[in-house]
């Protein structure tokens, strides 16, 4: 587009300013249109880094722990023989943990003991700066939630000290490999070696729970949990896979709604632009076939019908980008109860789609406006 | 030489035949005033000739180009550079300030010169208007302003549709003054008009009635 010519930016500067009226139109629709996709797709996006993510791409879907209420513990060399004696492939991936809290300097933060081994590939979705721990046996390294991270001040390659109150004597340096961000409890956790963490809250050879990746047919699974549980009574052993698979499905089907609002909402915008462009270009058909008289080639109309509209549009996505986000922080706190965090699509996304709209809107104007014949219109009879 | 020449030209909407077989000639230079009731083709014939419209059948020569062999783009291209075009109903863009709306048809026609725009908006007695919009023009100056645009590019043919239809008789004769000026220097002005007393002062007058010539 002949951007650089004065006098075209001129032309189409003086159009939008002395059409204001239509040109805010064009504007409110396209702006409203891009808020509530920017909004729906803030959300979706964040659902999808979030929640969704731990329940479909969280690996766990077997649970083992103690019955009863929390705090209760289980023997480690029960666990061990539980993984050992189960069918040949039924259980793909496991991870014990042990669950208590620690001092750091003054403060108390929640601790877990884990397998970084066995927690790995149940935990493909963690984001995590700076790296995972490798070794079950490293208790020099350890990984720390996001959130705690941010409460203790503390980032990848930073040492922090376990102390004890009991025990003056006692401090235990650990360096932080890792920060992790789960959208879960483990947020707010420092995570270390099962080991360390057993040693360190006094229960050698104690388990709070395990997450477990079973595979096989349902009733090979059932069957399994059930043995599981006439062995060891004090244990529950059941499948979390229907409940994260009902979720799942609900979230996508919440997901799927969002996007047909979207797409109801940006065809009704683009609708609404359609009819606001062609009602501008039928009262410039005078003005367009004068710029052809003129000696303007077509593909000038078409030139200044579209920068006029691509403008408007454009100033629409900021708004629209600007009017979504706060809006994606309400639904965030009304259904969700948590602030929505800006993921990279969302931009490019939102104004592709604004731009894509506009340009919808403006080919029937634009063939409008060249199907006129400059004779007839400027004899205006 | 001719610079307008037509054989035979006819043409026709549907059923209604506006221009019917008609063999007209221009020289070069002259100042020619085309008569006729309204309805007798005369806008029909000016557009053919301006390069704006097409023809059913015949032949037309604007400076030596047969039109029947353009297409669309060489009519523009043509039209760009021959011919300055004044209308009854003036057609300014009415955002553009009165020097924007010159500067405009050197724009479609090459590059922008401000200058020479306002030079040529001078020589119409408007040099304290360039930085009006037609708005708030009266008709006889928005008139001044098309006829400084129908000529900035220098164009060697001018046609004036009804130049003065929408204007008094003062502003009437301001613009019949300019465009007699415009002869004396050497231009071909075609001026259509239903009014005897303007006809009268053009070298000759070409009379349409129902879309051929009229000699009474
Ligand atoms: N676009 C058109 N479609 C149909 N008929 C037309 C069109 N333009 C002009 N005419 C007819 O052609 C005849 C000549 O019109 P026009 O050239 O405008 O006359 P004038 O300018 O002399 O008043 C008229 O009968 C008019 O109704
Ligand atoms: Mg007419």
């Amino acid at each position: 587009m002949a951007g650089a010519d004065p006098m075209f930016r001129r032309l189409v500067w003086r159009a939008l300013r002395w059409r204001r009226g239509r040109a805010a139109v064009v504007f409110a629709a396209l702006t409203v249109g891009a808020a509530i996709v920017c909004a729906l797709a803030a959300v979706y996006f964040d659902i999808h880094a979030g929640m969704s993510r731990e329940l479909r791409t969280f690996g766990a879907n077997f649970y083992l722990g103690p019955a009863g209420a929390g705090g209760a513990t289980w023997a480690e060399a029960d666990f061990n023989h539980l993984i050992a004696g189960a069918p040949p492939g039924l259980v793909v991936a496991a991870s014990p943990c042990l669950l208590g809290t620690a001092q750091v300097g003054a403060r108390r933060v929640a601790l877990a003991g884990v397998s970084f081994e066995g927690l790995r590939p149940l935990a493909a979705y963690w984001q995590v700066r700076g790296a995972w721990v490798a070794a079950d046996f490293d208790d020099r390294n350890a990984m720390l939630g996001a959130r705690l991270a941010e409460e203790l001040e503390r980032g990848v390659g930073d040492e922090l000290t376990l102390t004890n109150d009991l025990a003056d004597d006692a401090a235990k340096p650990l360096r932080v490999k890792g920060v992790v961000e789960t959208g879960d409890a483990n947020d707010r956790r420092l995570i270390v070696s099962l080991a360390l963490a057993q040693e360190w809250l006094g229960q050698p050879g104690r388990l709070s729970h395990a997450l477990l990746r079973v595979d096989g047919p349902p009733e090979r699974v059932a069957a399994w949990a059930a043995d599981v549980r006439q062995r060891y009574p004090a244990l529950d052993a059941k499948p979390i896979l229907r409940i994260a698979a009902a979720e799942g499905l609900v979230l996508d089907k919440i997901k799927g709604l969002m996007g047909l609002v979207a797409l109801v909402i940006l065809a009704l915008a683009t609708l609404c632009v359609n009819t606001a462009l062609t009602a501008s270009v039928s009262a410039r058909a005078v003005e367009f076939a004068l710029q052809q008289a003129l000696g303007a080639r077509r593909r000038a109309i078409v030139a200044q019908i579209l920068a006029e509209t691509l403008l408007t549009a454009a100033a629409a996505a900021a708004a629209g980008l600007a009017l979504g986000w706060v809006l994606a922080q309400l639904i965030g706190r009304a259904v969700f109860a948590a602030a929505i965090t800006f993921r990279a699509p969302v931009l490019p996304l939102t104004v592709t789609l604004a731009l894509a709209a506009a340009l919808l809107a403006v080919i029937l104007p634009i063939r409008r406006a060249l199907q006129t014949e400059p004779a007839r219109i400027l004899k205006g009879e | 030489m001719n610079i307008i020449e037509t054989h035979n030209l006819t043409k026709s909407f549907g059923s209604v035949i506006a221009v019917n077989d008609l063999t007209i000639s221009v020289r070069r230079g002259e100042f020619v005033a085309f008569m006729g009731a309204s309805g007798s083709g005369k806008t029909t014939l000016l557009n053919i000739l301006a390069c704006l419209d097409t023809f059913t059948s015949g032949e037309v020569f604007i400076d030596g180009h047969n039109l029947a062999a353009l297409d669309e783009e060489g009519r523009r291209v043509l039209r760009a550079n021959k011919i300055g075009l004044v209308f009854q109903q003036f057609h300014l863009i009415p955002y553009l300030t009165a020097l924007e709306n010159v500067m405009l048809a050197q724009h479609f026609h090459s590059v922008t010169d401000e200058p020479a725009a306002r030079q040529i908006l001078g020589d119409v007695g408007l040099a304290h208007r360039l930085h009006h919009r037609p708005g708030a023009l009266s008709g006889g100056e928005q008139q001044r302003v098309c006829i400084a645009r129908a000529l900035v590019n220098e164009p060697p043919i001018l046609f004036a549709d009804e130049p003065t239809g929408n204007l008094d008789e003062e502003n009437e004769c301001n613009i019949l003054a300019l465009l007699q000026d415009l002869h004396r220097r050497g231009r071909t002005v075609v001026l259509v008009t239903h009014n005897p007393d303007l006809a009268a002062r053009a070298d000759r007058i070409i009379r349409l009635h129902h879309g051929k010539v009229f000699e009474p």
